[in-house]
This record gives C-alpha cells, structure tokens and sequence, in this order.
C-alpha cells in the first residue's frame, strides 16, 4: 500500500483538508518528508514512522507565523527558533531522544436536539528521552489551531 | 489531510446501519435522529437503547487514546444517562441496560476500542472496519421526573491521530 494520497490535491485546493498545521521531517541522511509534497501529494505520518531512528528534525508550520521544530539530536523543542523548554538539563543527559508527535481531536455531538456542535484539534508536540537514571522523561508543546502553545 | 470521523448509529433487529447522524437524540421509538416531540419519553420510563459508534475514513496513520463522556448538559430531577462501552450490539429496546452512568469528565471518560476490540484503528490493515466498538446509551426518568423537555446535553469523543 503507497504512504502517499493518489490524488493531486495539497493543502491549497484540498477541500478536505482540515489541518492549519502541517509537518515535514528531516533525516540524518538529508532526506526530507513533506506532509504536502511539492506534487500536491500528501504523505502520511507512517513514511516517518518508518525511519524514526533518521529522524534528526521535525517540524510543524501554519506557512504564516508559526514554526515549530522538534531538534531531535539536540533534545530542543522551539518556536520561531526560539527554544522553548522548561527543562534545562543539558543534552548530555538525554538519552535516547524520540519524536512525539499527535493531534488530539474532539467531536461534539447534541442529545435532545442539539445537532453536532464543533471539534477541536491541538497538536502535541515534543520529545521524550531517559535522564541519567533511566527514567523517561517529555517536554511537550500542546499547539491549538491559532498557534498558541503552553508547555507540558 | 486528517482522518475524517462521522457519528453512526445501528437500530434495529437485522442492524441497519446510519453513518453520519445528526444527533443522538433519546426518545420512544428505535430510530436515528429522533424528533423527541413526535416520540417523547413517558414520565417514569427509559428511552430506546441507541448505539453509537464512531467511523474514520480518509488517510491517516494511527487513531488511538479515544474516549467518550458527557461534557455538558445539566439533568432535571429523576434523569439520568446510563452508557456503556465497548459493548456487543443487540436490538435496542426500552428496557434497562446494565450500564451506569455515563462520566462527566475527560479524566474519568470511558475508553473505547475499535470494532475489531483493539485499542487503535490503524490505517490500511486488513480487517480493519474503521468503525469504532459500540457505545451504548439509554435516557431513564422517574415517576418523579417533572413533565417537559429534559437539558440538552454535550457528548464528547475525543482521540489522538497520526
């Protein structure tokens, strides 16, 4: 099964796409994913998935104001490349760093007649590594569709 | 593009199948989008049993995390929404399910499955229906529940996409 939509619709004349944010990944080996390639085609998060050991950036944009990079090499999630973190533990503690990376949707629907109501989407964005004692740990950015963020 | 989820409903005994419903309305009569003033609820009785499910079409990755409450929607005296998850489908009728009430709040949400009873929907696999498991609900009042239209109310499904 292709990863890409057979279909040449990108996120400017796509009428189904509902996303403000979308994604491209960088690979150790200077490869690069678009969610939107430059065919109109998009690709889906499993193509990334697939090389997630590569990974070294990920990043999110509305192509407007807001830029979001998750530096993978480095364990440093930014803004406009404005580092945005509350940990400041050094990157010779983070071991083991991994992308996380999803959208969380909401779906309302009315009981005694109410009609659907709304739905929302955040985007979670960030890392996890173990520290020097193991332990997981995660720095996330939870994104709503304005770009507004807070730190988690 | 995301996944594209729509609300469905299954009534009846053969099940029959209605993707993309309105509303989840309670009321006297086994159907899917209910006018409640054509089919109230008597004082003292249950609504039909509905059961609802989600369904993912389009392109995507994984769906996973998908929980399921009432987010808003106050209850007159008497009243109360019972809801299950993951259940198996039966004929809907007016007697009381064995659920309880459904959660208020995202913490103590119910999880739901996909159809297939895994925690994740993933693109593509075979076998996979892109429907959620069943989650059943049923309006009960009692004698002492006061005449009229109850509240409306807000039920939420939410879930993690990639």
């Amino acid at each position: 099964m292709s990863n890409s939509i057979d279909i040449n619709l990108g996120r400017e004349n796509n009428s189904m796409n509902s996303l403000t944010f979308h994604w491209f990944a960088m690979f150790n080996d200077g490869t690069v994913i678009n969610q939107f390639d430059q065919e109109g085609k998009e690709h889906r998060f499993q193509e990334v998935k697939d090389k997630f050991s590569d990974l070294i950036f990920f990043n999110l944009t509305n192509n407007k104001d807001k830029f979001f990079t998750v530096d993978l090499k480095q364990g440093v999630v930014g803004c406009n490349n404005h580092p945005q973190s509350l940990n400041t533990e050094s990157k010779e503690t983070k071991k083991n760093i991994r992308l996380i990376f999803f959208r969380r949707r909401r779906k309302e629907i009315g009981c005694q007649d109410l009609k659907i109501k709304s739905e929302s989407i955040k985007y979670h964005l960030g890392f996890q590594y173990n520290y020097e004692d193991g332990k997981n740990r995660q720095t996330i950015l939870k994104i709503d569709e304005e770009g507004n963020f807070t730190i988690e | 593009m995301a996944a594209t989820h729509e609300w469905s409903e299954s009534n009846g005994a053969g099940e029959v199948v209605t993707d993309a419903i309105a509303n989840i309305n309670f009321g006297s009569v086994d159907d899917n989008n209910i006018n409640t003033i054509t089919y109230p609820i008597t004082i003292g009785q249950n609504s039909f049993s509905k059961y609802i499910r989600g369904k993912f079409t389009g392109v995507f990755t994984e769906i996973s995390n998908m929980k399921f409450w009432k987010s808003a929607g106050a209850y007159i005296v008497g009243e109360s929404l019972k809801a299950g998850a993951n259940v198996a489908y039966a004929t809907p009728s007016q007697v009381g399910t064995v659920d309880t009430d459904i959660p208020t709040t995202e913490g103590a949400a119910l999880s739901v499955n996909s159809a297939e009873g895994n925690p994740t929907i993933e693109y593509g696999v075979s076998g996979v229906s892109g429907y959620t498991g069943y989650m059943r609900l049923q309006l009960r009042t009692t004698g002492s529940t006061p005449a009229g239209a109850v509240n409306q109310k807000t039920l939420t499904f939410q879930y993690d996409e990639v």
